[in-house]
C-alpha cells in the first residue's frame, strides 16, 4: 500500500468524487429509461443503486491501495461509459441486461486482480514471448473445431460449456504487450537499419522478422476469421507502434501502403467487404436486405435530433444490433446529439489521459505500452462510431465499455487496469508520489531478512 | 518518441472530429429529410407514444381524444366517442394509413409540434399537446344524421355570412375507431372492406365527391343570366313541352315531359327546363363558362380540410367541351344535367351566396386552435371567396327561391312558426333513355329568407328505386325542414 502522499490523496479524492458522479448519472439515467419506457419507477432501483455503488467503490478502493498515483480521470470515464451503456442495454433487452450485470461484476474483479498481479510494469516486459504465444494462440482458438463457432459471419467465438467468449478481445492486449516489450528492446536496432535499398536504410531482417511475422500472422488469422474490424484495428496498432518506437516515417508509409493494398485485395476477395462498402454509400436501395440496419441507424439518429427523444422514448429496438455494434445509434436516438457528443468527448478524454501517461513515461516500454493501449481504445471507438455513421464501412466490433458483450467488457477493464498501473508507475518514477515497496516486494524483503538472520545464526 | 505520440494524439482527435461532424450531418443537417423518408416510421411510433390533444365541437363535445393504454403496444389509443357521426370530419389517426381530415390538418397542433407550442415545452418534456375547436355542433350533426335516416346522401349546413360549417354528414360512412385500432391486421381488413364498398365511405362525400345537380343548378344559370342582363323578372316563356336547340334534331323536354312555362318566377318555382336551356344558349358558351367560373366551378373549394373536390361545368372526362360546336350540351348544362357536377358543400355555398347578398364565403370547419392551456393559437377569420352576383341579383334570386318554398317544388321545406325559407330543388336524371329511372334528389336553400342565418344543402343519392322515383322537393325537402326547424327551435 502506498505511503500517505498529498498528490496521491488529491488524485484519489478527485477520482472518488467523479466515480460517485458517474454512478449518479447512471442511476438517474436508469430511472429515466424505466420511466420513459413503462411510465413507472423500476422496482429494482434500490438494489441496482447499491450494487452499482458497491462495485465502483470496490474498483476505486483497489486503485487507492495499489495505484495511488495514477490518473484520476480514467476510471470515472470508463465507469460513466459502462453505466450509460448498461442503461441502454437494460432499456433494450432485459435478458442481456442481466448477463451484462454479471459480466460487469466479473470485469471489475478482473480489473482489481490485474492491479494486484501486475505491480511493476517492467515485470510484464519479461514475459513478452509468453504474451506473443498467448496472443496468437487465443486468436486461433475460434478456428479449433468443436469449440470455435461463427456468429454473423465472423468465426471469433469460443464456447466452453455455457460461456461464450471472444478471445480476440484479449489477444489485442497480449499482442500490444508483446509489441511494446519487443520494440522497447529493439527499436534502436530497427530504426538504425544497416541494410540499404537505394537511398533507403532498411532494418536488419533478424530484428524485424519476429515482429512483422507476428503481425502478419495475427492479421492473417483475423482475416481468415472474417473479423475485419479487429484486423483493421490491429493493423493500425502495429503501424502506429512501429512508427512511434522507431521514429521513422518509413514504417508509417509502409503501413499506409500495405493498408491500401490490403483494402483493394479484400474488396475484390470478400463479398462481405463489397456489401459493406455498398451499404455505406447507399443503404436505401438495399433497405429490405443488407442496408436495413444502416438505414434504421440513420433514422434513429435523425429521430433523436439535438436533444434526443428521451431515454426509453425512442425506437432503438428497430435496429437489429442496437445493443452491440449499433449502441452508438441507440444513444444518438434517445440522448440526441448532446448525449452522443458526450460519449465522443468521454473517449477523447480517455485518449488524452492515456497519451499523457505515454508522454510522461520515461521508460520506452511504459511509453509504448501506454500509447499502444490508448490507441486500441481510441481506434476501436472510432472504427465502430464512424462505421455506424457511415463515414467508413461498418466492421462489427464493440464500442469499448458500452456495447453488450462480456469479453469486450472484461478485456477493456484489464486494459484500463494496465493503463492505470503504468500511470501510477510514471508518478512514482517522477517522484510525484513516494516509490514505496509493492506488496510483493515487501514479501520478498521479509523472506530475505529471514534468510539473512538464518545465515547470521549459522 | 513524444513528438510522434503527440502527432498520434492529434490524429486521433482529428478522427473524432470527423465522427462529430458526421454526427451533426446525420442528426441535425439531414434530420428532416431522414424523418420524412417514406421508409421511416419512427416519427409515427414516437407520435403514437405521445399524448395527442382532443378535437372538440362548437358545443364542447369531445369527438376525438387520446386515452392512455398502460398495457398497450403504444402508450395512447385514439378514440372517437361519437363513432360514425363525425368520422368523415375528424378523419382517423391510424398507424398504418396515416391521418385524414381534421386529424391530418391539425396534426401539428394536436401533437404540440407547432413552433409556438415547442417553444413553451422546450425539449419536449411536458405534455404540450394542443386541441382543435370545430365550428360543427354535435347536436345538429345528430339531427342531420337522423334526418338522413340511413339513406345514402350528404347534408351540409353552414352559416352563409361566415362560411362556418355547422353540420356536415354523409352516408355511408365508417367508424374511425376501427381505422385507429392498434390491431393492424384488423385495420387492414377494415380498410380493404371500406375501399371496396360502393359508396366510398372513407371519403367525405359532402366535399370530396361531386354529383349531378339537376335543377338546383338553375340558381346559377339564373344568376348568370341576371348578371348579364339578358333576363329580368318581367321576362316570360311560352308553355311548351319540347324545344329544339340549334345543331340537333333531338328536342329538350321538361321534367316528366310536361308542358311548362310562364313568368320568370313561375318557370323558376315550377322548375321548367326549357327556359333555362334557352338562357344558356342565349348567353352563349363564353358568358356561360365565365359565369360558372365566377361561382367557383372548376376550382377546388378553398376548404380547411384536405383534398376538396371541385365542381364541374365546362369539362367532359377531363377535357374542355367545345360548346360552340355543341350547343345542345350547353343547353342541357343550363338546367343541371349532362356534364354538370356539383360538390354538396359547393351547392350549400351557392345557396349561401344568395343568402349573403352575393358574396360566397370560404367554408371552414376549424374555429380555432388552442394550446395545452387553452390559449388561442390561431382563430379562423371569415373570408369572401367569390362574388359571382351583385346584391340586387341576390335579392332577386332570394325572392325567386322563396316562391319555390311557398308555391313551387319546395313546399316540403315550409318551416314551423312561419319562418320564411328559400330554396331550390333538383332532381338529377342519371339514366339514359330506356334505362331504369335513377335520379339524385337535391334541395338547397336558406332561412330566414329576410336575414339568413343558415344555408343548407341536402342530396339523396339515386341508388335505389324509392329515391329515384321521387323528386328533390318531396325527398330532400323534409330533411332540410327537419334540420332547419331544429336549428330555430334551439335558438330560444
Amino acid at each position: 500500500m502506498a505511503q500517505p502522499s498529498p498528490i496521491a490523496a488529491a488524485r484519489r479524492n478527485s477520482e472518488l468524487g467523479l466515480v460517485v458522479m458517474a454512478a449518479g448519472i447512471t442511476a438517474v439515467a436508469y430511472v429515466l429509461a424505466a420511466l420513459g419506457k413503462n411510465s413507472e419507477m423500476p422496482a429494482t432501483v434500490v438494489p441496482f443503486l447499491i450494487a452499482l455503488l458497491g462495485l465502483l467503490i470496490a474498483a476505486h478502493v483497489a486503485v487507492r491501495w495499489m495505484a495511488g498515483g495514477a490518473d484520476a480521470t480514467l476510471l470515472p470515464l470508463a465507469v460513466l461509459l459502462n453505466g450509460v451503456g448498461y442503461v441502454m442495454i437494460a432499456r433494450l433487452n432485459d435478458e442481456r441486461a442481466a448477463k451484462q450485470t454479471t459480466w460487469t461484476f466479473i470485469a471489475i474483479v478482473a480489473f482489481v486482480l490485474t492491479l494486484i498481479i501486475v505491480q511493476r510494469p517492467p515485470d510484464l516486459a519479461r514475459y513478452k514471448w509468453t504474451f506473443l504465444f498467448v496472443g496468437v494462440g487465443s486468436l486461433m482458438l475460434p478456428l479449433v473445431p468443436g469449440i470455435g463457432s461463427s456468429v454473423g459471419g465472423a468465426r471469433i467465438w469460443v464456447s466452453v460449456g455455457p460461456v461464450n467468449i471472444q478471445p480476440g478481445e484479449f489477444a489485442k492486449i497480449a499482442l500490444a504487450l508483446f509489441f511494446a516489450a519487443y520494440l522497447a528492446e529493439k527499436r534502436e536496432l530497427i530504426a538504425a537499419g544497416t541494410g540499404r535499398i537505394g537511398p533507403l536504410r532498411i532494418p536488419e531482417l533478424r530484428y524485424v522478422l519476429p515482429i512483422t511475422g507476428a503481425w502478419a500472422f495475427a492479421v492473417a488469422v483475423m482475416v481468415a476469421e472474417k473479423d475485419l474490424g479487429s484486423a483493421l484495428l490491429f493493423f493500425t496498432l502495429f503501424t502506429v507502434m512501429m512508427w512511434v518506437a522507431t521514429e521513422r516515417a518509413l514504417f508509417l508509409l509502409i503501413g499506409i501502403g500495405l493498408f491500401a493494398g490490403a483494402a483493394v485485395v479484400a474488396y475484390n476477395l470478400f463479398e462481405v467487404v463489397r456489401t459493406r462498402v455498398a451499404v455505406m454509400i447507399d443503404p436505401w436501395s438495399q433497405y429490405e436486405g443488407k442496408g436495413y440496419q444502416a438505414a434504421q441507424s440513420a433514422f434513429a439518429f435523425a429521430n433523436g435530433g439535438t436533444a434526443g427523444t428521451g431515454l426509453g422514448m425512442g425506437s432503438p429496438n428497430k435496429i437489429p444490433a442496437a445493443s452491440t455494434d449499433y449502441i452508438f445509434a441507440a444513444i444518438g436516438e434517445e440522448m440526441g446529439l448532446v448525449g452522443a457528443t458526450g460519449v465522443l468527448i468521454a473517449f477523447l478524454l480517455i485518449i488524452g489521459a492515456g497519451m499523457r501517461v505515454a508522454i510522461r513515461a520515461e521508460r520506452p516500454f511504459e511509453k509504448l505500452l501506454a500509447a499502444g493501449l490508448t490507441t486500441i481504445m481510441g481506434m476501436q471507438a472510432f472504427i465502430i462510431t464512424a462505421g455506424v455513421l457511415r463515414v467508413i464501412p461498418l466492421t462489427g466490433i464493440t464500442l469499448p465499455f458500452m456495447s453488450y458483450g462480456g469479453s469486450s467488457l472484461l478485456a477493456n477493464y484489464v486494459l484500463l487496469a494496465l493503463l492505470l498501473r503504468v500511470s501510477d508507475s510514471v508518478a512514482r518514477r517522477s517522484g510525484e508520489v513516494p516509490d514505496s515497496l509493492t506488496f510483493n516486494e515487501r514479501m520478498m524483503a521479509r523472506r530475505l531478512r529471514r534468510a539473512e538472520k538464518k545465515m547470521a545464526r549459522a | 518518441m513524444n513528438k510522434r505520440i503527440r502527432r498520434l494524439t492529434g490524429t486521433l482527435m482529428a478522427l473524432y472530429l470527423v465522427v462529430f461532424l458526421a454526427l451533426n450531418f446525420t442528426q441535425v443537417a439531414r434530420k428532416e429529410a431522414l424523418n420524412d423518408n417514406p421508409l421511416n416510421n419512427r416519427q409515427t411510433i414516437r407520435d403514437f407514444n405521445r399524448p395527442r390533444g382532443p378535437i372538440v365541437t362548437a358545443d364542447g363535445q369531445v369527438i376525438a381524444r387520446s386515452v392512455p393504454t398502460p398495457d398497450g403496444q403504444f402508450k395512447y389509443q385514439r378514440e372517437y366517442p361519437q363513432g360514425l357521426l363525425f368520422s368523415n370530419v375528424t378523419g382517423y389517426y391510424s398507424y398504418s394509413f396515416g391521418a385524414t381530415q381534421v386529424e391530418k390538418v391539425a396534426g401539428d397542433v394536436l401533437m404540440g409540434d407547432t413552433p409556438a407550442q415547442k417553444a413553451e415545452g422546450l425539449f419536449g418534456g411536458a405534455d404540450n399537446s394542443g386541441s382543435v375547436v370545430l365550428t360543427l355542433r354535435s347536436d345538429l350533426q345528430k339531427v342531420v344524421a337522423d334526418a338522413l335516416g340511413g339513406r345514402e346522401g350528404s347534408v351540409v349546413v353552414m352559416d352563409p355570412t361566415t362560411g362556418a360549417v355547422l353540420a356536415m354528414y354523409s352516408f355511408p360512412t365508417y367508424d374511425a375507431n376501427q381505422m385507429a385500432s392498434h390491431d393492424f391486421a384488423a385495420v387492414e381488413d377494415v380498410a380493404d372492406f371500406l375501399n371496396n364498398y360502393p359508396g366510398k365511405p372513407l371519403l367525405a362525400n359532402t366535399y370530396q365527391e361531386r354529383y349531378m345537380p339537376g335543377s338546383s343548378f338553375k340558381i346559377i344559370t339564373t344568376g348568370i343570366a341576371l348578371e348579364n342582363g339578358i333576363i329580368s323578372l318581367e321576362r316570360s316563356w311560352a308553355n311548351e313541352t319540347e324545344w329544339l336547340p340549334p345543331q340537333t334534331t333531338d328536342p329538350i323536354q321538361n321534367y316528366g315531359g310536361r308542358e311548362c312555362g310562364g313568368s320568370m318566377a313561375q318557370v323558376f318555382y315550377r322548375s321548367c327546363n326549357i327556359p333555362f336551356a334557352q338562357m344558356a344558349v342565349e348567353l352563349g358558351p363564353e358568358l356561360m363558362v365565365q359565369g360558372t367560373r365566377a361561382w367557383g366551378i372548376g376550382e377546388p373549394i378553398p376548404f380547411d380540410l384536405p383534398n376538396p373536390a371541385s365542381s364541374n361545368f365546362e369539362n367532359s372526362g377531363g377535357d374542355p367541351i367545345d360548346f360552340a360546336n355543341n350547343l345542345p350540351l350547353l343547353a342541357i348544362g343550363g338546367f343541371g344535367q349532362a356534364n354538370d357536377a356539383m360538390v354538396p358543400l359547393h351547392m350549400c355555398m351557392v345557396a349561401g351566396t344568395v343568402a349573403n347578398g352575393g358574396r360566397m364565403m370560404q367554408p371552414y370547419t376549424i374555429q380555432s386552435y388552442l394550446d395545452h392551456d387553452g390559449n388561442v393559437l390561431q382563430r379562423t377569420n371569415p373570408q369572401v371567396w367569390k362574388t359571382p352576383i351583385s346584391p340586387a341579383t341576390a335579392a332577386t334570386l332570394n325572392g325567386l327561391m322563396q316562391q319555390v318554398v311557398n308555391t313551387g317544388t319546395g313546399t316540403q321545406m315550409q318551416l314551423a312558426n312561419g319562418i320564411q325559407a328559400a330554396a331550390k330543388t333538383g332532381t338529377a336524371q342519371l339514366n339514359g333513355p330506356g334505362e331504369p329511372e335513377r335520379s339524385h334528389a337535391w334541395i338547397v336553400g336558406f332561412a330566414p329568407a329576410e336575414a339568413p342565418r343558415y344555408a343548407i344543402a341536402v342530396m339523396l343519392k339515386g341508388t335505389n328505386d324509392e329515391i329515384s322515383a321521387g323528386t328533390g322537393g318531396r325527398l330532400a325537402g323534409p330533411v332540410a325542414k327537419t334540420v332547419l326547424d331544429y336549428l330555430f327551435s334551439t335558438e330560444n
